[in-house]
């Protein structure tokens, strides 16, 4: 499993014509002759495309987890779909700073929750009050 | 502070009472979708009846879902957990269960294949391990993947296209002899054409001859008398003609070493010419191969771990580092498989530093 992509220099999107005219000018005769067997007929290049998006998967997998020169990744597929390492950090630390940070919020809810409990009891007993006062006002005026 | 949510796969993990066996699960459904011919009901069926001592407590239908949408960082997650918190006794039965589920009575997807070597060196299970495993479970042994990227590969797995392309190649064929056929049939006519009009002119031209004989029996018999008459003269005219042509050569042999001359000089620059041509024929292949392909120059970086940009003494650092990791004599007491994959690893690694080495 090579990665045609990569040898002709397209990117794996092109279209048809674009794909065409780089195996027109590719130089080696037998990749040439691999790409027309592969992207000349649009059901070979499908099957080719999940499996190239596959593999693609897993070499970035391996460059994330550090697998990137495992025994069982030699050859081609290893020439052509190795990737540097990218600086994503690991996802189960994500995870975990995550989970971390809600139970920090929900504790600190918790805990304030008595104090915040006893202020609005306040004042909404203060506003029922003026709102008495107010409506006493107004009934006393007339009277 | 991170505004995103908890995605699915991550909340399935956090409810679940054990996360490895949730990972497993999800990195066996990974391998079920990419099997091929099998049912949506049958890959779900399998998948419990593989799992069924697993103590996860959780539905399988959101573990098939994740894995059908091909969600790379929840397989990155769950891969992570298996690492991390897999039991080495455990290995071996995850990539057990691995192969039962990618295998069972048909053969090895392509896809597969990769995923299953991936889970081998994710579980640090060698090949050999790996290849008996393989063989026990399935009885054959576990070869290379077939390799779509060329031409071969499609002439075995497509044998429609070669069949159709036959066929059309025979129509083409008739078709091109039909039209040579009639070619030739339009040839035959005009043949016989032309052949009547030859006839027809050579009687003509027969006719012509015999009136022409009569009359020039007639002029022959005044000829004569005339000829009597004119050989005195003749006598007289041959003189003057020979001084005439003694005059004529020597002019042709002055003209002849002029031509010459001539002819040299135009030679030497025709010379100079295409040896000009040449030179510059070779400066141009000089100029294409000075420049290398640009896709190399990123591959081979990225054997050494680098993105593209990255200086020659970073390089060297890395291709350090590399060496140091992989050299074979690390393996050396391991066994000698390991000390041949190493090499070859180091191999991969070295080429890469020297073709670096060479043209950055």
């Amino acid at each position: 499993m090579r990665d045609l992509y990569q040898r002709l220099a397209v990117s794996p999107e092109a279209d048809d014509q674009e794909i065409k005219r780089a195996v027109a000018n590719c130089q080696h005769s037998a990749l040439r002759q691999d790409a027309e067997a592969v992207f000349t007929i649009a059901e070979r290049r499908d099957v080719y495309d999940t499996l190239h998006d596959t593999v693609s998967d897993i070499g970035r997998l391996r460059a994330r987890l550090g697998l990137s020169h495992g025994p069982h990744w030699q050859g081609d597929v290893a020439n052509d779909f190795s990737l540097p390492p990218d600086h994503a950090i690991s996802r189960h630390d994500e995870l975990v700073d995550r989970v971390s940070h809600a139970v920090s919020l929900y504790n600190r809810w918790r805990r304030l929750r008595a104090p915040w409990l006893l202020i609005t009891m306040l004042v909404a007993g203060v506003g029922i009050g003026l709102a008495l006062g107010l409506t006493l006002c107004l009934g006393l005026l007339p009277m | 502070m991170s505004i995103a949510r908890f995605s699915p796969f991550e909340l399935l993990l956090l409810k679940s009472r054990s996360q490895v066996d949730t990972a497993t699960l999800l990195l066996l459904a990974w391998v079920l979708v990419h099997r091929q011919h099998v049912s949506e009901g049958q890959r779900r069926r399998r998948l419990a009846q593989v799992t069924a001592q697993f103590r996860h407590g959780h539905e399988l239908g959101p573990v098939m879902s994740i894995a059908h949408s091909q969600d790379l960082q929840a397989i990155q997650l769950a891969a992570e957990v298996l690492r991390k918190e897999c039991a080495k006794e455990r290995n071996l039965s995850v990539i057990h269960q691995a192969i039962a589920v990618a295998t069972d009575d048909g053969a090895l997807s392509l896809a597969n294949h990769y995923i299953l070597r991936f889970l081998a060196d994710l579980l640090s299970i060698p090949p050999v391990t790996l290849n008996t495993l393989f063989h026990e479970l399935t009885g054959t042994p576990l070869g290379a993947p077939d390799d779509p990227s060329r031409d071969a590969y499609w002439q075995i797995h497509d044998p429609d296209y070669h069949a159709r392309k036959a066929r059309d190649a025979e129509a083409a064929k008739q078709q091109h002899q039909q039209a040579q056929a009639q070619a030739e049939q339009r040839q035959r006519q005009k043949d016989e054409r032309q052949q009547y009009k030859q006839q027809k002119q050579q009687e003509k031209q027969q006719e012509k001859q015999q009136r022409q004989e009569q009359a020039s029996q007639a002029r022959e018999r005044e000829q004569q008398r005339q000829r009597e008459r004119a050989h005195q003269q003749d006598q007289q005219r041959q003189k003057q003609h020979q001084e005439k042509q003694q005059r004529e050569q020597a002019k042709r042999e002055q003209q002849r070493s002029q031509q010459d001359s001539y002819q040299r000089n135009s030679d030497q620059n025709s010379n100079q010419n295409s040896r000009q041509q040449e030179h510059r024929q070779k400066e141009r292949g000089n100029q294409q191969r000075t420049s290398p392909p640009p896709d190399r120059t990123t591959r081979a970086l990225s054997v050494l771990g680098l993105t593209p940009g990255a200086s020659r003494i970073e390089v060297r650092h890395a291709y350090r580092r590399m060496a140091q990791l992989h050299h074979p004599d690390r393996f050396y007491s391991e066994s000698e498989h390991q000390v041949a994959l190493a090499s070859a690893r180091f191999q991969r690694i070295k080429n890469a530093y020297d073709y670096l080495m060479q043209t950055y």
